[in-house]
């Protein structure tokens, strides 16, 4: 009797893991379906209908991209993004590796010290620095510009923490035999270290960008004129909220702006991962 | 004297076997001509650290203590910007949200991210790997396309949730407008996209605890609840208490959901009863929108206290066990 009721307790607590982890991968999925959906629907049908469960029309879907693509502000704030996000990439990477080579590698007076502030920093959050970066950003005069955009963002000191990390794991011996050859202190960074933590860069590099490409706040701080915005505030442009046709042009710029994660994400699934995971396990 | 390392045959001058007396400015100067090249790779970094992030951390500060709105000469008004926030009904407001909204999107959404981490690692193979991708999508979204397409599902007519319930038989809620709920419509937001994060971080700290330990409560007698509550809970902990304070420290900025999921522009915003105005929110608004740009300092500064405070407590208690 009572083994029956162990496995009785057994089976509904594995039954209920099963539905509850499966009510959240589709709840997961979903939104992200439906806006794909919408985008390959017909316009203006009403939900009762066509409840949008699944793409009904292809056609529909390439007017609905056509449309918004034609729409030259669009095509403007994509690249504006994605210029914002390379630039964003190459500073940090390089400004992070070569701050956390000497710090994972050397030691000298005062190191310890520059860590502990950086370190520091983590806990600063972006409401203490957003309005003063904004009025040194004005003073400089670099409002509604790609260097407003940029440059405040690349002293990471998360990259730099992440980088360190990963930068401690560089075998000395190859870094030995490099400085035997003759190589210099930026020669062993540049032709030893650099080539070795391709991965770690790859990493920084791929989560600069989400963070980047999902950066909501600066741009709407810094970037107001049309030929400086970024997808993030494009997505609002066509907003009537009482217009169910709507609908379709937001989901559609939604799509579009969701396009390059998606392709992102895809391609380096693993990277990502795998960064994110190092900093729970090393924080 | 006899010195083992002196190899016979190599020169034993006076000079080698002499002491070295007293350092002072020369070994100074040795010293900043050996380190310079360690300051100098380091210096790229620092100086747009120190330019772009202490130098406004600085301004801030110095201008929190002014009345100033970008065109007038800045006044000096001491403590009246904090004063006067402190008593206003909107910081009020802005903080007891903050406070409803962490206390029940932190503890929610990384039991969530535990659950799943938790069923993810009992998977095997290529179900393994397809889950978690499943699971971790929502965090790939940008914030603002997650908040974006939630808003929809939320709209009162055409939005998939009200649908839903209508088919489940339920009233249609009004999600975005009625102030008791819209805190939960942004819970559920916040949970939906940080799951995914939480759980990968977990999943790795679940991945290293050793096989044994399960062995040996499994020949103790222990059921599968009791294995995760004596073993993998404990072992757990650097890592829980890593994604906690995380999990905090985001919380406590919230800015982008709220904002969109209200429609927000820097003339109106939080919503109906101001029920999503939250501290972040406030400062931009002060910042942008009345331009009252010291108020708006010490805005993000009493922010800033109560991050510290949260994030202190939660190290004292950590400590405490």
């Amino acid at each position: 009797m009572q083994k029956n009721r162990k496995k009785f307790h057994f089976r509904l607590g594995r039954t209920i893991a099963w539905i509850l982890a499966i009510a959240f991968f589709i709840i997961s999925l979903f939104p992200i379906w439906w806006m794909f959906n919408i985008v390959f629907s017909p316009a203006g049908v009403p939900i009762a209908i066509n409840p949008r469960l699944y793409p009904t029309s292809i056609s529909a879907g390439i007017k609905n991209i056509t449309f918004i693509l034609s729409e030259s502000n669009v095509f403007r704030a994509y690249m504006n993004s994605i210029t914002y996000c390379a630039l964003e990439i190459a500073g940090s990477v390089l400004l992070c590796s070569l701050a956390a080579y000497e710090f994972a590698l050397f030691d000298f007076p005062g190191k310890n010290v520059l860590f502990a502030v950086i370190l520091l920093s983590l806990m600063v959050p972006t409401a203490v620095t957003l309005v003063p970066t904004f009025l040194l950003v004005a003073r400089l005069n670099w409002l509604n510009s790609m260097r407003g955009l940029v440059v405040p963002g690349l002293a990471s000191a998360f990259g730099l923490f992440m980088l360190t990390q990963f930068f401690k794991d560089i075998p000395r011996e190859i870094m030995d035999a490099a400085e035997i050859d003759g190589a210099s202190h930026f020669g062993i960074y540049w032709y030893v270290v650099l080539p070795l933590s391709r991965n770690a860069l790859i990493t920084l590099a791929i989560l600069t960008f989400m963070m980047t490409w999902g950066n909501f706040i600066w741009p709407i701080v810094i970037a107001k004129r049309a030929e400086i915005i970024t997808v993030s505030q494009m997505i609002n442009w066509y907003n009537d909220p009482n217009s169910f046709a709507t609908i379709n042009s937001q989901m559609t710029a939604f799509l579009l702006a969701a396009l390059l994660p998606i392709i992102v994400y895809t391609l380096f699934q693993r990277q990502i991962i795998q960064g994110i995971s190092i900093t729970g396990l090393k924080g | 004297m006899e010195n083992a390392e002196y190899l016979p045959g190599s020169a034993k001058t006076n000079r080698d076997m002499r002491v070295d007396r007293g350092k002072a400015p020369v070994s100074i100067l040795r010293g900043a001509r050996k380190n310079y090249k360690h300051y100098l790779m380091l210096l790229p970094f620092f100086f747009f650290y120190v330019v772009f992030f202490l130098y406004p951390i600085y301004l801030g500060f110095n201008t929190s203590f002014y009345k100033w709105d970008g065109v007038n000469p800045a006044q000096y008004v001491g403590l009246n910007n904090y004063i006067n926030l402190l008593r206003s009904s909107d910081f009020i407001k802005s903080f007891t949200n903050l406070l409803k909204y962490v206390s029940i999107t932190v503890p929610v959404g990384i039991t969530v991210a535990f659950l799943l981490a938790l069923f993810v690692n009992s998977l095997k193979g290529s179900w393994s790997t397809i889950v978690r991708s499943a699971y971790f999508i929502p965090t790939m979204m940008p914030l603002f396309l997650a908040a974006s397409i939630w808003r929809w599902m939320y709209a009162p007519e055409v939005g998939m949730i009200n649908t839903a319930l209508g088919w489940l038989g339920f009233d249609s809620i009004n999600w975005l407008k009625d102030p008791k709920v819209m805190i939960f419509s942004l819970v559920m937001v916040d949970v939906w996209r940080s799951a995914g994060w939480n759980m990968v971080i977990l999943l790795a700290g679940l991945k290293n605890i050793p096989e044994e330990y399960y062995d040996a409560a499994r020949v103790d007698g222990a059921n599968k609840f009791q294995e995760v509550i004596y073993i993998t809970i404990p072992q757990l902990e650097p890592v829980l208490f890593f994604v906690i304070a995380q999990g905090f420290i985001f919380a406590l900025q919230v800015f982008d959901a709220p904002w969109l999921l209200t429609l927000s522009t820097t003339q109106g915003y939080g919503g109906r009863l101001k029920a999503l105005l939250f501290p972040t929110m406030d400062m931009f608004g002060r910042a942008f929108g009345v331009v009252k740009f010291g108020e708006a300092s010490a805005y993000g500064f009493l922010l800033t206290a109560l991050i510290v405070t949260i994030t202190s407590i939660l190290f004292f208690l950590r400590r405490r066990e």
